[in-house]
């Protein structure tokens, strides 16, 4: 299968707080994959070398065919990587259908569509000409979802998409994150949430004091035996 | 009189819109204090100065826009973004540089002399409105303002593009997050801005002499509709140069002593009713 994005030895730095340390990732087409760790451990900082928010000093990062240690906020959306950031960056002074626009920006064409995404998450339809931060929580995660998929991604990366939510919305999410993997988009899940991890991904990378320390195979029955890399 | 005053109040109103909606928007994408704004507007009148001379005050207020507007682009990239990182302060101390650069500037290639341009022959004529003889030229004025503010309006609201700046001037990274290089959103937010700050002031040269320091008064009434608006707020800022305009207007008749400093006093009133601004959110 092919590799869509991969880590390489990655060392990240915030100023001089050296955070990642040798990460290696690999991503598989078609996959779903989850990366968990607890609080602190570097899974942001994970995302944020992918944009050129964190620097990387040593190490490269490939994009399908690209490779480059350097990367502009702007260009994985270009490779067909799509974010849905921590905390959900619902853009205030956009519409919610504005949001939803705003996730096109690359002009990638493919199935999803404003009614498309409108059919998966139909509260956003309702709600499309309100102001996107007067959603709640739950339906703000559905709008960041949805503007992801508006930019046609071969790799949707989600940042902890569960933080704060309900139980309920949270096995509504991982029900629909799962067949977003169905149609084909690979997905990297980062979370906490061994429950949703259990629902929603096939393979799991174990992040401490950022590096990978563990790998394996998502065993739904066994999801306990995951805790040691989550609890504090 | 009465009707003259509102009159001229409405065209130095919409003169300063024109200047003020380009520092805001600068403002609001780059979040640059920009000091040269006034004197962009002020190369802006004498670019058109020496274009009215060689082609004719058309092109002039044409072109002139548009060569203003490939300077901010340039700006943007050789000032703006190499100093992106740096602390605001600093940011402003080298606008003010680029203010003092530009004014010797114009004094070298155009004198220190007062330079006039023509009235358009087609708009020399008063016609009367509301019993005033009222000159063409000022009116066409009100209407470039008024038009302005429409297209500005329009690109903001409806276009992809507006679409992009709009997010960009509330955040940044996701924006970029997004796939949208906000690098070349901020350029020609720069560009346009600038080239607003040069439209009035080829506008606004018939209506005076060219002077290298024509950009001081400007400047200040601009910051001062920019404040009292909300900070990168341009629905504030037209509010604010319309009020602007009038206090100006009546305050040179019937408060001659303090009408250097009406526009401050005005903006300390409105800043304790409402301290962030008419409106307090951004473009
Ligand atoms: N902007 C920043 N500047 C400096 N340190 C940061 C910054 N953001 C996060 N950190 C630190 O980097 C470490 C990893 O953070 P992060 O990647 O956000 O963790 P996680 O997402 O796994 O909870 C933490 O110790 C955090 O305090
Ligand atoms: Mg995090």
């Amino acid at each position: 299968m092919n590799t869509l994005l991969s880590f390489d030895k990655v060392n990240a730095y915030y100023g001089n707080a050296h955070i990642l340390h040798d990460f290696s990732i690999d991503v598989k087409e078609g996959e779903s994959l989850a990366l968990i760790g607890r609080n602190g451990v570097g899974k942001t900082t994970f995302v944020n070398a992918l944009l050129g928010q964190a620097k990387v000093r040593s190490g490269s990062i490939r994009l399908g065919r690209k490779e480059s240690a350097r990367w502009h906020p702007y260009m994985p959306a270009k490779e067909g990587v799509m974010v849905v950031p921590q905390g959900r960056c619902i853009i205030a002074n956009l519409s919610v259908e504005e949001n939803l626009l705003l996730g096109a920006a690359t002009g990638r064409k493919g199935y999803w569509t404003v009614p498309k995404i409108y059919g998966l998450f139909p509260i956003l339809r309702e709600r499309a000409h309100t102001p996107g931060t007067a959603l709640s929580g739950g339906q703000q995660q559905m709008l960041a979802i949805g503007r992801a998929l508006m930019g046609n991604p071969t790799l949707m990366i989600l940042d902890e998409p569960t933080e704060g939510l309900a139980p309920v919305i949270v096995d509504q999410l991982g029900d629909i994150i799962r067949q977003v993997n169905e149609q084909g988009t690979t997905i990297l899940l980062i979370e906490q949430n061994l429950h949703l991890v259990a629902r929603v991904s096939r393979r799991y990378l174990a992040v401490e004091k950022g590096s990978v320390i563990a790998e394996g195979i998502v065993d739904p029955e066994q999801i306990e035996q995951l805790q040691q890399f989550v609890v504090v | 009189m009465l009707g003259i005053s509102i009159f001229n109040g409405l065209v130095y109103g919409s003169l300063l819109i024109i200047c003020a909606s380009g520092l805001a928007m600068i403002y609001g994408l780059r979040r640059v204090v920009n000091f040269a704004h006034g004197a962009l507007y002020m190369l802006g009148a004498y670019i058109g100065y020496t274009l009215s001379l060689y082609l004719n005050i058309w092109f002039a207020l044409l072109l002139a826009p548009l060569a203003m507007g490939m300077i901010g682009v340039l700006l943007d990239k050789a000032v703006f973004r190499p100093l992106q990182e740096r602390d605001p302060l600093s940011v402003l101390l080298v606008t003010f540089g680029l203010l003092l650069v530009i004014e010797d500037l114009v004094r070298a290639f155009w004198g220190r002399g007062s330079l006039s341009i023509e009235v358009p022959a087609l708009l020399a004529d008063s016609i009367e409105l509301f019993g005033n003889p009222t000159p063409l030229y000022r009116l066409a004025v009100i209407g470039l303002g008024v038009g302005s503010m429409v297209l500005i309006w329009a690109w903001l609201r409806f276009s992809r593009t507006g679409l992009y700046v709009r997010a960009a001037s509330t955040d940044p990274l996701t924006t970029a997050m997004m796939g949208v290089n906000t690098e070349r959103v901020n350029a020609l937010v720069v560009g346009v801005g600038t080239a607003l700050a040069g439209l009035a002031g080829v506008a606004a040269a018939p209506m005076l002499s060219l002077a290298p320091s024509m950009g001081a008064d400007v400047l200040v009434d601009s910051f001062v509709v920019v404040v009292i608006g909300g900070l990168g707020s341009l629905g504030g800022a037209l509010i604010s140069a319309i009020l602007l305009g009038q206090v100006q207007s009546f305050g040179t008749i019937y408060l001659p002593g303090l009408s250097a400093v009406l526009p401050f006093l005005m903006m300390i009133a409105i800043l304790i009713w409402r301290p962030s601004g008419l409106a307090g959110n951004r473009v």
